[in-house]
């Protein structure tokens, strides 16, 4: 995190009292978003977002595995965020892990819900193609490449 | 544990709510349902904590909430590492491990790899870093047996820990979670509530200052049902943390004498 100084806190508090954000914004307005589809063409699925200076690539493959025995009924979900170094030098070698877990822990509960399956975006069951022998797995990979601000929103 | 007999067991449940309607006790749908160790919807299990379980930390704590125990060691403040950059405050390092026979599948411990970094932003509201400058605190937490709610039980035994190795905080930590089942908030889930929640709701916060430190809403909630479970956990959590005192107290008075 940065450290500010007191007047430079002063500097945004006044800009945000007058509907003014440091990089030009007004308060309550979304930077642009760009979406494009298809970017990786050997994935199955794949897109690349950008919100003002972030930007993300995800890609999703989908193979044929086995359900776990617990749950033969529902295929299998895995998500990884790479957090790049080129988006903060902090990120080499093992530095951006604590962040990608994070991400990832908190992207796998957007997309499958609570554990008894309420809010999920992913209906599990949907993948599978033969009870208790042959599930899809999807392996959905997002890359982080530029910035902070609003990685969750658009992984 | 080492209670004298005839005396309540300790346990932080929350008021009950002043409701209109009485609370069905089972579930909407047909299936009638208790829960499995047969507490009411915002019963707690019975808290017990121990400190200095671990003779080698500045500080330690032990902690018991039904089937989940958690053993917790502060190492600290103690030199940083010759690699880290100066800090003129201090630095907090959390790791939570599982052990391989904490869960009913061996090797389940792995899936919980936030959980470090959840204590570290429990943690990092409470500790006051500018008393230790240049140094690290170390918190090492080990979830012997995951009998459900692990997280919050691991916070509170952390800030135990931290207390009992002398490390300044602006108050104890206490936290408490809350499970959405249908249309039922359940307080304190047990494992196998966990599996088939539809929502779960973590506070931490430091009772005495009626601050939250940490916040963690899970699966699927409405406004009115966020807004009744986090008056829950905030109770239970102001009981939970003068449990945490009386244990402190006690330790300290036994040695003492």
């Amino acid at each position: 995190m940065v450290g500010l100084s007191l007047g430079e806190e002063h500097f945004i508090q006044g800009g945000i009292a007058q509907d003014l954000c440091s990089d030009g914004w007004k308060r309550l307005t979304y930077s642009p978003i760009y979406v494009e589809t298809g970017v990786i063409p050997q994935a199955n699925g794949s897109a690349r977002i950008s919100l003002g200076e972030t930007d993300v690539i995800s890609s999703v493959k989908a193979e044929l595995g086995r359900p776990s025995l617990l749950q033969p009924d529902k295929g299998k979900v895995a998500i990884h965020v790479d957090c790049s170094p080129t988006a903060a030098p902090m990120f080499e070698g093992r530095g951006g892990e604590e962040l990608s877990t994070e991400l990832s822990v908190a992207l796998l509960c957007c997309l499958l819900g609570a554990k008894s399956g309420a809010g999920a975006g992913i209906d599990l069951s949907s993948l599978i193609v033969v009870m208790g022998k042959i599930c899809w797995d999807l392996y959905i990979n997002c890359l982080y490449k530029q910035n902070f601000a609003t990685v969750i929103g658009d992984c | 544990m080492a209670g004298k007999p005839g005396t309540t067991p300790t346990t932080y449940s929350p008021s009950p709510t002043t409701q209109k309607t009485r609370r069905p006790i089972f579930n909407e749908n047909d299936v009638d349902w208790v829960r499995p160790d047969g507490r009411g919807f915002h019963q707690c299990r019975p808290a017990f904590f121990r400190t200095g379980a671990v003779n080698a930390a500045s500080g330690s704590a032990y902690a018991e909430f039904g089937n989940t125990k958690v053993i917790v060691s502060v190492f600290g403040p103690r030199e940083s590492k010759k690699a880290m950059m100066y800090s003129d405050i201090g630095r907090l390092n959390c790791s939570v491990s599982h052990t391989t026979f904490a869960t009913p599948v061996r090797g389940q411990g792995s899936e919980h790899k936030d959980f470090s970094s959840m204590l570290h932003k429990s943690l990092e509201g409470a500790i006051i870093l500018e008393t230790f400058p240049k140094t690290t605190v170390d918190v090492f937490a080990l979830v012997l047996e995951s009998g459900g709610s692990d997280l919050p039980v691991v916070i509170s035994c952390a800030s135990l820990a931290l207390a009992d190795a002398g490390i300044l905080m602006h108050d104890l930590v206490a936290s408490v979670s809350l499970s959405c089942l249908g249309k039922n908030l359940v307080i304190d889930p047990i494992l196998e509530e966990e599996s088939y929640q539809d929502g779960g709701l973590l506070i931490t916060c430091m009772p005495s200052r009626y601050e939250v430190t940490q916040l963690t809403v899970t699966g699927e909630w409405s406004t009115p049902k966020i807004n009744e479970g986090m008056q829950l956990c905030l109770d239970a959590c102001s009981k939970l943390a003068k449990i945490m005192r009386s244990c402190l107290k006690e330790a300290t008075s036994t040695s003492q004498e």
